[in-house]
């Protein structure tokens, strides 16, 4: 209900700002000057945002009714962005260049707010929960397995063919987060890379080594999905640093504009 | 079994409640007429009179001034002076800055936007001046920690008291009944007490008559008619019928008063709770009364395939067996129950004899509209949150902090909201158990029965009245740590702080860092209520009460 009154005050927002600056236009006023300053506000509402996250102790309204908002008013900013200009690609270059990081503030927040819708619940389907800072450590952790299982099957089994298999291919799967494109694409590389890997050993193994390559294997199953949640939560995070500097280049970029604008052609 | 350790079974009084109680201590008290009017021979060999005094109740003396037990706190105990005059501070009561309350100061608009250039950048950051108030506390250990009453001419003067005298019992109805102490008791003059923990004031009721009667009837007086006037069944049957149905009912206990220890037991030996509950009525056996449950929570199962299911549980005010009961009586015969009724921890029933029903309440209410074991028809899968939710014992939680792990996009917005708005440092993990798509993340849950106030020393951890919220005076806790060793559920923690130049405070004594007990308080003096909620950007956060929500879905379906 929340985001369907935010979403009609957006339209009506730009409706009257169409209308007036179709009035301007019959009435022989320059409207660029007026959208120019309806968009600048826009935008500078839309970076208030990352502002409202930082105060959290001060009553400023739900964040999720102002990423309602953001929504809202990043749509409402590229329109009325088609409507200052006349057009989809302005002609002057530095016009460009303000173009240029609108849309990539615009197509980075569509692709961050559809990552954000898809992600979660992939996350979830993966049975287990990590905190982001704490992935590193339980890599180490699966891998400090990993290597005394190896060790335990060296010594019980008498035989070098897993714990050399481990040293060749495993010992580089269980060092760092591994498939990340893939995992980004959503695809499971890594569960094929295990398999692909347990079942090229296997048929060297003893029946004492056998449940140790099972073993190996369950710990790499996991490790997996640890990988996954390091891909979806980097990319849930990292996918900011590219939009609020962007944002804040386009406001920079805006600000020169506006003063070159009031200093030169009005 | 030849590697095992051989060592003695630990006993329930391997740590007695009063350690220096001595052999003296036992015979003084055995002469005096309280004790000596208890037949010492009813008490059985493993469970001894004598075993109980040395073992169960401690020699407490109070200073003048001194605090015995406050309004609204949690207590295990009950009290029975043995020497002085304690006075009981009637209605109103006293202010909770007399009784070294914490009181939530909503912070201003002001006060709260100065937080963004206050706020340290050392996280636990101390006024340690706020540790000085002279007299509020005389702490030398955590056992001997109490709070005093400043300038008691003026309490006497402003406040109606009564007195309390030696022989005088009082705080058995709380110990027992899992409830919030009704007044404050402070010493007049210095004063010697009796404290009898739980356990033993509970064996003093069972095995002797004449203390089962003096506490029986205290709650017959105090607390039992409108009790039974409040619950739905008898609302209607009139004043004279309630009287006998209050004359006929009995008292009972099932489970362990600190059931968060054998909880937390259970827990990590990978148990499950159904096999480890004790029994309060058994599917298949016939009732001979209708049981209310008066505090703390029961579980009602049915047999299902090679297992247990759980269909429901019950509250306080909820009834059990008058299904069964009412057909019987309607059809003129007898009818077994049709559900097991096991104790979530602690539970405190009453049994309302079949008897007394037939006679003076039957006829005067309705047929019963649904019976419990109608909850079987249900799918499986419809039960399964509630199935979890029992399992886990979330069922105690008003205000669990659930998270939809499809929505949530792990930014942690919430746990850095929480930090801004505490000290720099989180007051919760977002991390927790997880059922489908949801996560009770280890934040308080504001416990129905919030164990965690039990055993403070100091009540520094108590219970805002009428917010329900849960909170910590930072002023008077003393870092002793019972809280958080109480929480079932892991959710409070211990900081070590430090001071405003950033240093980090230890005990002089001890040369050990000091600590405070830290815990979520639904950001009780900040503007706007929980920073963690406003903060999700993707409303994947909230506060609940998981009865609400439970009784919702059973309603529903």
């Amino acid at each position: 209900m929340r985001a369907w009154i935010i979403g009609f005050v957006a339209v009506l927002f730009y409706a009257v700002t169409h209308a007036l600056h179709r009035g301007m236009t019959q009435d022989l006023v320059r409207p660029g000057v007026f959208t120019g300053w309806v968009l600048f506000s826009v935008i500078m509402f839309l970076a208030l945002f990352n502002i409202r996250k930082k105060m959290p102790m001060i009553p400023l309204g739900s964040a999720h009714t102002w990423l309602l908002l953001h929504v809202a008013g990043g749509l409402l900013a590229f329109s009325l962005f088609v409507l200052h200009t006349g057009s989809f690609w302005p002609t002057g270059a530095y016009e460009q260049v303000l173009a240029f990081l609108l849309y990539l503030i615009t197509l980075s927040g569509i692709a961050g707010y559809i990552l954000q819708r898809i992600y979660p619940a992939r996350l979830t389907e993966t049975d287990l929960e990590v905190i982001y800072e704490r992935i590193p450590a339980e890599i180490a952790s699966i891998r400090e397995k990993a290597e005394q299982l190896i060790l335990e099957c060296a010594e019980k089994t008498t035989s070098d063919t897993l714990p050399k298999n481990y040293l060749n291919d495993w010992r580089w799967y269980f060092k760092k987060p591994r498939f990340f494109l893939s995992h980004a694409m959503g695809r499971n590389r890594g569960h094929f890379w295990i398999r692909n890997h347990g079942e090229t050993v296997r048929r060297y193994l003893s029946q004492a080594e056998v449940p140790y390559l099972n073993e190996l294997t369950s710990l790499a199953k996991i490790k997996n999905r640890i990988d996954f949640h390091y891909t979806a939560q980097s990319i849930m995070k990292g996918w900011l640093f590219f939009h609020i500097p962007v944002t804040a280049a386009l406001m920079v970029f805006g600000a020169w504009h506006i003063i070159v604008i009031h200093v030169y052609a009005v | 079994m030849a590697d095992a350790t051989l060592m003695a079974r630990p006993q329930r009084w391997d740590e007695p409640f009063g350690p220096e109680m001595t052999d003296a201590d036992v015979q003084m008290l055995l002469e005096r007429p309280e004790i000596s009017a208890i037949e010492a021979k009813r008490f059985p060999t493993q469970v001894p009179l004598t075993g109980i005094l040395k073992n169960d109740t401690r020699i407490v003396t109070y200073k003048s001034g001194e605090i015995v037990v406050r309004e609204n706190d949690y207590g295990n105990s009950a009290f029975l002076i043995l020497s002085g005059i304690l006075r009981v501070v009637l209605a109103p009561g006293l202010p909770k800055e007399k009784l070294g309350r914490h009181i939530p100061n909503k912070k201003n608009f002001l006060e709260s936007l100065s937080q963004l250039w206050t706020n340290r950048s050392i996280p636990e950051v101390r006024d340690t001046r706020l540790y000085e108030q002279k007299g509020l506390l005389r702490a030398e250990d955590a056992q001997n920690t109490r709070v005093m009453l400043q300038d008691i001419p003026v309490v006497l003067d402003t406040q109606k008291t009564a007195e309390l005298g030696e022989g005088q019992l009082f705080g058995e109805l709380a110990a027992l009944g899992r409830i919030p102490r009704s007044a404050t008791v402070f010493a007049e003059h210095d004063a010697t007490c009796l404290e009898i923990r739980w356990q033993g004031l509970r064996e003093l009721r069972k095995f002797d008559e004449g203390w089962r009667r003096r506490i029986d009837e205290k709650y017959r007086e105090n607390a039992l008619k409108v009790h039974l006037s409040e619950t739905p069944i008898l609302s209607g049957i009139g004043a004279e019928a309630v009287e006998q149905v209050a004359d006929h009912t009995l008292f009972e206990t099932y489970g362990t008063f600190d059931w968060n220890i054998s909880y937390q037991k259970m827990r990590r030996q990978g148990k499950t709770g159904i096999s480890e509950e004790p029994v309060i009525a058994k599917e298949g056996d016939y009732p001979d009364g209708l049981l209310l449950v008066r505090a703390g929570f029961a579980r009602v199962s049915v047999h299902h395939g090679q297992g247990v299911r759980t269909l429901t549980y019950l509250g306080k005010g909820d009834s059990f067996g008058l299904d069964e009961l009412y057909v019987g009586w309607k059809e003129k015969r007898s009818m077994p129950l049709q559900t097991t009724l096991t104790a979530l921890g602690y539970v405190d029933v009453l049994r309302l004899p079949s008897k007394i029903l037939e006679q003076h309440v039957f006829s005067k209410i309705d047929p019963p509209k649904r019976s419990l074991i109608d909850l079987a028809d249900r799918a499986l899968s419809e039960d399964a949150l509630l199935e979890w939710a029992v399992e886990e014992r979330f069922v105690n939680a008003t205000q669990a902090m659930l998270i939809d792990l499809d929505k949530c996009t792990r930014c942690d917005d919430c746990v850095r909201a929480c930090a801004s708005t505490h000290d720099g440092n989180p007051r919760f993990i977002r991390h927790g158990h997880t059922f489908d798509h949801w996560m009770v993340t280890n934040a308080c849950l504001h416990c129905v029965d919030p164990v965690c106030l039990i055993g403070c020393p100091t009540g520094a951890i108590n219970r805002n009245i009428d917010s329900g919220t849960v909170v910590i005076n930072d002023n008077t806790c003393i870092g002793c740590g019972a809280c958080a060793n109480s929480c079932p559920y892991d959710n409070i923690r211990m900081v070590d702080i430090r001071n405003l130049s950033g240093k980090a405070l230890v005990d002089d004594h001890t040369q050990k860092p000091l600590q405070k007990a830290t815990k979520c308080d639904l950001c009780v003096d900040q503007l706007g209520g929980p920073a963690c909620v406003r903060a999700c950007p993707h409303d994947a956060l909230k506060r609940i009460d998981f009865q609400t929500v439970m009784r919702q879905t059973s309603k529903g379906s």
